[in-house]
């Protein structure tokens, strides 16, 4: 079992981050190294400037509220609850003293965000099943939803297990050790992560994850990093 | 079946296609369905292979395959696809039945362009020798007559003469002036004009009425290359308009009342000497400088207007057309609360110029048009582009819609108060 | 009509906006045997460039050309 843990905590981070980071680069680079279209492809009337406009279109996604106004409300709660989220693990490699307005120990959203965000993927997956939209999708979009799902589910019970539970034995102070052990390429794994009651939960969640971060730069969650180019061929 | 030389050559012009642009398009759908109720087809018939996502999924589905490491280990995922005769079969039924109008990028939250995306389909049509057999002939047509244009300029000339005198008839020249101009090297304007009286006399009579010093271009404005997805012959056809511009030292190009013909040129032409214009622009430019003034109790009845897509929501040119309705009629009435929203009549891309062989589906698919016409209540139709002119005249008959299909260019040139 | 060609079918395209007559006649001319003779009516002034293009990248001849006050006709031999 401990092989086990140790093998999804450590060597597979390792892997899935560099498939991630360098996969996305890769094919960033091999998307934008392409000849640019001869000719304008906006859409008229245009509103100045274009570049504002495409970052507007691209955070706020204005057609969706438009067009489809409940799902707008979902995208939006995942789209933030996913920055949140990408704030709070940020935390477990150090202290961000502008979070703590409010103080908290781990995460400021306590597994709230976590809650809120998967069931905006409960949504998103539900809608698949549903004609049109079930005759447009392809697995990939299935897949990445219920691999989303899993991911913060898992890792929002980790939150809600440690406190209801008391499994205080783990604290921010175990997961800054490792993660810090393996940023600076000296994997360490605190007993305290892998022994408490919890600790299947921190290993399926990471596991998950991991799953993700390799599929993602060959997936269409590539519309991360490619929504604001797109958009910004929109406004010209 | 579908031999490997035939697919690899088919492959090498998909990998022709794949700029920036195009990529992007294929990398980042997330299939949302945002675009549902965007496209006109799904709007009038419903069924789903009409919904945009749907056409380009057919695009990408083979993109997925031959382009993506993906589609080597597990091309389940992405349901990519091979490239075969079904898939070309597929092609041909997602790019023939969409008219390139964009109107689904007004509601994508990326802006993916669709038309791009089937231009795709449509080289590969071509490249299998698939596409529309008529396409390519008028488009051949086009190119052989500006190839050997003295064989034709006689009878161009002979045709014209024709012309002059139904413009002189109908309105008064000064003396010694040309009724229409052709070949005027130093000439300020050249209008590029569809090989057909109605897109001559009208715009004739107007350029004269505002003393315009044009001359006529000897070739036709409508790019059939573009239409059916040859961008050789898109060059071709476009190139020579560009040469007889230099050649004349012309400082402005004025495209007739033909949406594609004047997206191509004002977007695809490069920087140039000379500016591109629509006529619309240039009629409304005439109004605003007091150069032609027009008679409004020669319209009769409310009047709407038509953005034709690749003139309006792709090249700009929304508020000329009502300013110049302004001077016309004092009943105008919008079809949209915004233009961008305007549905597509129903007739681009080459559907129209496809003639009875589409005119069932064209029908069929167009019925939001129609009902979003008859509510403005209208009985005047005015629109700036012969193939939308075409399409509605078209659901004007098959709808019995009671509307009188107008060219703009027409109605200014009726409505002219000769001094 | 003209004297010295004999018309197997007419075609009757007037009134129609260019490119219709050419789109017409050119699928009309395969109702016809090879050899045989069209007469296509046309009062678009465009067709008296766009037929004779087509007729070069198709391969068709036109025999004749006739112009009255309002109608051009063409005497068109199917060639292929």
């Amino acid at each position: 079992m401990n092989t086990l843990y140790y093998l999804i905590l450590v060597p597979m981070v390792y892997i899935a981050f560099a498939i991630f980071i360098i996969g996305t680069t890769v094919r960033l680079i091999n998307i934008f190294r392409t000849p640019k279209h001869p000719a304008t492809l906006q859409v008229y009337p245009e509103k100045k400037p274009g570049w504002l406009w495409a970052l507007h279109d691209t955070f706020l996604f204005p057609t969706v509220r438009r067009h489809k106004p409940l799902l707008w409300i979902f995208l939006m709660v995942f789209h933030i609850c996913i920055l949140l989220l990408i704030l709070g693990h940020l935390e477990l490699f150090g202290e961000i003293e502008i979070l703590q307005f409010i103080p908290h120990e781990i995460f400021l959203g306590q597994g709230l965000v976590g809650l809120i965000a998967s069931i905006a993927l409960l949504y998103f997956l539900f809608r698949r099943f549903i004609s049109p939209v079930r005759e447009l999708s392809v697995p990939e979009d299935y897949y990445l939803l219920i691999l989303l799902f899993l991911v913060v589910l898992f890792g929002s019970q980790m939150d809600w297990a440690r406190r209801w539970y008391f499994y205080e034995t783990v604290t921010v102070e175990q997961y800054r050790e490792y993660l810090g052990s393996l940023l600076v390429l000296d994997p360490y794994l605190p007993d305290e992560l892998t022994e408490s009651g919890h600790s299947f939960m921190l290993v399926l969640h990471i596991f998950f994850a991991n799953l993700f971060l390799i599929f993602f730069p060959f997936s269409q969650s590539m519309h991360s990093f490619l929504s604001l180019p797109v958009n910004k061929l929109r406004r010209g | 079946m579908m031999d490997e030389k035939t697919r690899d050559d088919l492959l090498k012009l998909f990998e022709s296609k794949l700029n920036e642009a195009m990529r992007l398009y294929l990398e980042t759908c997330t299939r949302c369905g945002v675009c549902t109720e965007a496209c006109h087809v799904h709007a009038s018939m419903g069924q789903v292979k009409y919904i945009a996502a749907y056409r380009a999924e057919i695009v990408r589905r083979l993109y997925k395959k031959y382009f993506k490491g993906r589609g080597k280990i597990w091309p389940s995922v992405g349901e990519a696809r091979e490239l075969s005769a079904m898939a070309l079969d597929e092609l041909y039924e997602a790019a023939y039945s969409c008219t390139g109008c964009r109107r689904c990028m007004v509601y994508c939250p990326f802006g993916i362009d669709t038309q791009m995306l089937m231009s795709i389909a449509k080289l590969l049509l071509v490249g299998a020798e698939m596409e529309p057999e008529i396409l390519t002939l008028l488009a051949d047509t086009s190119i052989e007559k500006g190839k050997s244009i003295d064989l034709f300029k006689e009878s161009f000339m002979q045709g014209l003469k024709r012309l002059e005198d139904e413009v002189v008839s109908k309105w008064k020249l000064e003396a010694g002036e040309t009724a229409i101009p052709v070949d005027v090297e130093g000439a300020d304007l050249l209008y590029v004009a569809l090989a057909g009286a109605h897109s001559i006399i009208p715009a004739a009579a107007i350029f004269n009425a505002a003393k315009e010093n044009w001359t006529l271009s000897f070739f036709e404005a409508v790019n059939f290359g573009a239409f059916v997805g040859d961008p050789t012959k898109t060059k071709l056809i476009l190139d020579r308009i560009v040469s007889e511009a230099k050649r004349l030292k012309v400082k402005e190009v004025c495209i007739c009342e033909c949406g594609t013909a004047y997206r191509v040129m004002k977007q695809l032409t490069g920087k140039q000497p000379f500016k591109v214009s629509s006529i619309t622009e240039v009629h409304a430019r005439y109004i605003r400088e007091g150069r032609i003034k027009l008679d409004k109790t020669m319209v009769d009845g409310a009047v709407t207007y038509h953005d034709p897509c690749q003139i309006a929501r792709n090249a700009g040119v929304i508020d000329e057309p009502r300013y110049i309705l302004q001077h016309l009629t004092d009943d105008y009435r919008e079809l949209t609360d915004e233009p961008r929203y305007n549905w597509c009549c129903g007739g681009g891309g080459g559907l129209v110029a496809m003639g009875e062989d589409t005119l069932d589906f064209r029908m069929k698919s167009a019925s939001v048009k129609v009902d979003q016409v008859n509510a403005t209540g209208a009985t005047i139709l005015a629109t700036a582009c012969e193939n939308c002119h075409a399409q509605l005249s078209n659901l004007n008959d098959h709808y019995k819609m009671g509307v009188d299909v107008r060219f703009l260019s027409s109605m200014i040139a009726d409505a002219l108060i000769q001094s | 009509m003209s004297d010295d060609i004999k018309v197997d079918k007419v075609f009757d395209l007037k009134g129609l906006p260019c490119p219709m007559p050419v789109v017409k006649v050119s699928k009309g001319i395969k109702e016809v045997e090879i050899g045989q003779v069209i007469e296509a009516q046309s009062t678009d002034p465009g067709s008296l460039t766009d037929f004779p293009a087509w007729a070069r990248t198709s391969g068709n001849e036109i025999l004749k050309t006739e112009q009255d006050d309002d109608v051009i006709k063409f005497y068109i031999k199917r060639n292929a």
